[in-house]
């Protein structure tokens, strides 16, 4: 058991030492269990509501896998439906190419069972579908192993977020306020130069 | 517009070959007199127009004139392109699709094409000041609706409105003419165009730097930009209103005097847009624009993206190296006029089109370079390069097109221009749209396109003065410059006498052959009634 542990382990460092920077996605093994609050298909205020996160390590692998977990880092991830047709969010599976996961939650530091922590929807969210991913990071601060709250099609528990509108009604009003004064400036000044050309021919 | 003497583009400027090198003077040049009893800061000549060209003074009217107008031009390139270093920001916002981007992209140009051809309409009903004031002070309110916009539909309409306002080119070109004597029209034209296209650069560094400063004193990323917004907006209405107050049409102030001079016949519109559709030189310069041009405007859109997107760059490191592309037509569209004018002092009109082919293409290559760079600094020399070559191309054109025809100039200017801007929204459509392949791979595909469309420039032919690969017709009496613009009117017309202005441009143009025009005599059957 300890041998298997340590053999998965030391495949992954040698991984590391060869291509420290290569590091690729299908490399990973999912060993951490990963749920969210949000239920498929539910919508999320931006700004406003809540996850619930839970998490622990995958308890029927072999001990020791988990030896090298030193941090566990959280991020919002999006949905292959919120991918179509947008290429700066593609799935890569170098992970220094990979777009999927663009927002941070929060990083933990690791342990093993019991986690769960409570995090409000950061107002710059955009709107989408999402799924959460955490990364287990080793000391050395390379992702060792994964886990998500979807499956592997990421087509389960996808939830969606409702963006803040960037719109005020004050920028509303100046902009009518500023484009009223535009028009009106500029027949103004129109109709006042005619009726002056028109005086002046008058005379 | 065609038949008048000092139209746009009827820059007489090296025909001769006898000028100085650099027509940044002509005020000691005999054959045109100054009028001395003007009043003006700078020489003039018998109609006011201005024979010297000074950067950097603020000269009332000439020079005033000429900075009111080129950074009229310059606003509204500005705003036009305002969204693109944005989209990054702008695409979360609305949950932009890359299609929506490119269909945006595609609007943004093409509302020009249409406003193009009405400004020139405009220009002589209202003159080029209350032109140029109308249609920037009525578009300020286009770009502050971009505070309204919250889906898709409404950005592509909201740019497409915006775009509108690229028409203060031709104003701008308009306004140049009435000021400034023909003999300089071509160097302070370039100079004009070439600073407002420089809009298009100054954009990509100026929006990331305000939508920055917005966000650090406190505002929601999905605000800022909206925010940011009002400053190209505010631009707008104040170069409007300093048009207004302190810009004139004529050098003598008054609109009425240009409508009271009809000494000058009117020509019939409907011949002048035909002999401008059926020279079939006409089109083949319209595409060629369009992938100068075009791909200038089509890479203003998509280049800060691209940097952002393939090397992870931060937002305002991307505009600022999107803004090297749009900046360099401060140098690149004047210096492409230049090379033009100085390969026609030895090889005339062919040298003109050999330099025009190889600005055009090597400004392609460097675009198929730019697609492949896989690092950051090759991809940088590449774009620049690029924009050097797409960019002297354009100022190349200008200086080919005054020839093409005399009597349908304006209509012929006005078709190239509308067809720089066809340009881009159909390479925007064909390469930037869909996502069936990356923007770099659009980009290589856009260069192999340029370099394959700019091959149709060796079909131009002149009987007089030859092509890129054929010379001149032997029969120099029967093909010769006169026959060439005399062409363009017909038995009846020709007694009229309306075909003057024509001859007395063909016996100017006569320098177009090179080095052989000092062995030239006149033609035996050109006039010198040279009496109008």
């Amino acid at each position: 058991m300890a041998i298997q542990g340590f053999l998965v382990v030391s495949l992954l460092f040698s991984c590391l030492a060869a291509t420290s920077y290569g590091l690729t996605f299908s490399s990973l093994q999912e060993s951490l269990i990963v749920t969210a609050s949000p239920k498929h298909g539910q919508v999320l205020s931006a700004g406003e509501d809540n996850i619930v996160v839970t998490w622990s390590f995958n308890k029927s692998l072999a001990a020791g896998t988990d030896s090298s977990y030193k941090t566990v880092k959280f991020k919002l991830c999006y949905a292959p439906v919120s991918q179509q047709d947008r290429a700066w969010r593609k799935t890569e599976d170098h992970l220094n190419k990979d777009k999927t996961c663009q927002h941070n939650i929060v990083t933990k530091p690791y342990s093993s069972s019991n986690n769960t922590f409570t995090w409000t929807v950061e107002r710059d969210v955009p709107t989408a579908t999402y799924f959460i991913r955490a990364y287990a990071y080793n000391s050395a601060d390379h992702e060792v192993a994964y886990g998500q709250t979807t499956d592997a099609h990421k087509t389960t528990n996808l939830f969606n977020v409702q963006a803040i509108s960037g719109r005020h009604v004050s920028l509303d009003i100046a902009s009518i306020c500023f484009s009223a004064f535009s028009v009106v400036s500029l027949f103004g000044f129109f109709f006042l130069e005619n009726r002056k050309a028109k005086m002046s021919q008058a005379k | 517009m065609a038949g008048e003497e000092n139209s746009p583009g009827s820059s007489m400027h090296g025909v001769t070959g006898k000028e100085q090198t650099f027509a940044f003077s002509v005020a000691s040049d005999p054959t045109i007199p100054t009028d001395s009893t003007a009043k003006f800061a700078l020489p003039v000549d018998s109609e006011h127009k201005s024979k010297v060209f000074k950067i950097l003074s603020f000269a009332n009217p000439h020079m005033r004139t000429f900075h009111l107008s080129w950074i009229s031009f310059f606003t509204c390139f500005v705003s036009t392109f305002a969204a693109a270093p944005l989209v990054p920001i702008i695409r979360d916002d609305l949950n932009l699709t890359k299609t929506d981007i490119g269909n945006a992209g595609i609007a943004s140009v093409s509302g020009s094409i249409f406003s193009r051809l009405v400004m020139g309409a405009a220009c002589d009903l209202l003159g080029p000041r209350y032109a140029c004031a109308f249609l920037i002070m009525l578009s300020a309110p286009t770009v502050f609706c971009m505070s309204f916009v919250s889906s898709a539909g409404g950005y592509i309409v909201v740019r497409f409105m915006i775009g509108f306002s690229l028409a203060t080119f031709v104003s701008c070109q308009y306004w140049m003419s009435t000021m400034f004597n023909s003999r300089i029209i071509g160097l302070v034209n370039g100079t004009a165009a070439g600073w407002g296209n420089m809009g298009g650069g100054a954009t990509q560094l100026l929006m990331p730097v305000l939508y920055e400063l917005i966000r650090r004193a406190g505002a929601t990323p999905f605000t800022a930009w909206r925010i940011a917004f009002f400053i190209p907006g505010w631009l707008h209405v104040i170069m409007g209103l300093l048009v207004l107050g302190l810009g004139q049409d004529l050098p003598d102030g008054n609109l009425s005097t240009l409508q009271k001079k009809g000494d000058v016949p009117k020509d019939q519109f409907s011949k002048v847009l035909w002999y401008a559709i059926t020279n079939y030189r006409t089109w083949i310069f319209v595409l060629l624009y369009g992938m100068s041009l075009g791909v200038e405007l089509t890479t203003d859109n998509v280049i800060a993206g691209y940097f952002f997107d393939r090397f992870d760059l931060k937002l305002h490191t991307a505009g600022t190296i999107a803004a090297t592309f749009g900046m360099a037509n401060i140098v690149s569209r004047p210096f492409g006029g230049l090379m033009s004018d100085i390969a026609a002092r030895r090889f005339g009109m062919r040298g003109r089109l050999w330099n025009l082919w190889i600005l055009q293409t090597a400004g392609g290559i460097f675009c198929i370079c730019l697609g492949r760079a896989n690092t950051l600094p090759l991809s940088i020399t590449s774009m620049i390069l690029f924009s050097i070559g797409a960019q002297a191309a354009c100022g190349a054109t200008f200086g080919i097109i005054p020839f093409l025809s005399r009597r349908s100039l304006g209509v012929i200017s006005g078709l190239t221009g509308a067809g720089g801007n066809f340009g881009s929204g159909l390479t925007q459509l064909l390469f930037f749209t869909s996502s069936n392949y990356s923007t770099a791979t659009g980009l290589s595909l856009m260069g192999i396109m340029i370099v394959a469309c700019t091959i149709p420039v060796t079909l131009v032919h002149f009987p007089q003065w030859g092509s890129m690969f054929l010379p001149p017709s032997k029969d120099a009496s029967k093909f010769n410059e006169e026959s060439y613009y005399g062409s363009e009117w017909n038995e009846e017309e020709k007694e009229k006498g309306l075909h003057h202005g024509s001859l007395k441009f063909a016996e100017n143009s006569r320098s177009e052959r090179g080095r052989r025009v000092l062995s030239v005599s006149t033609p035996p059957n050109s006039t010198n009634s040279m009496c109008v």
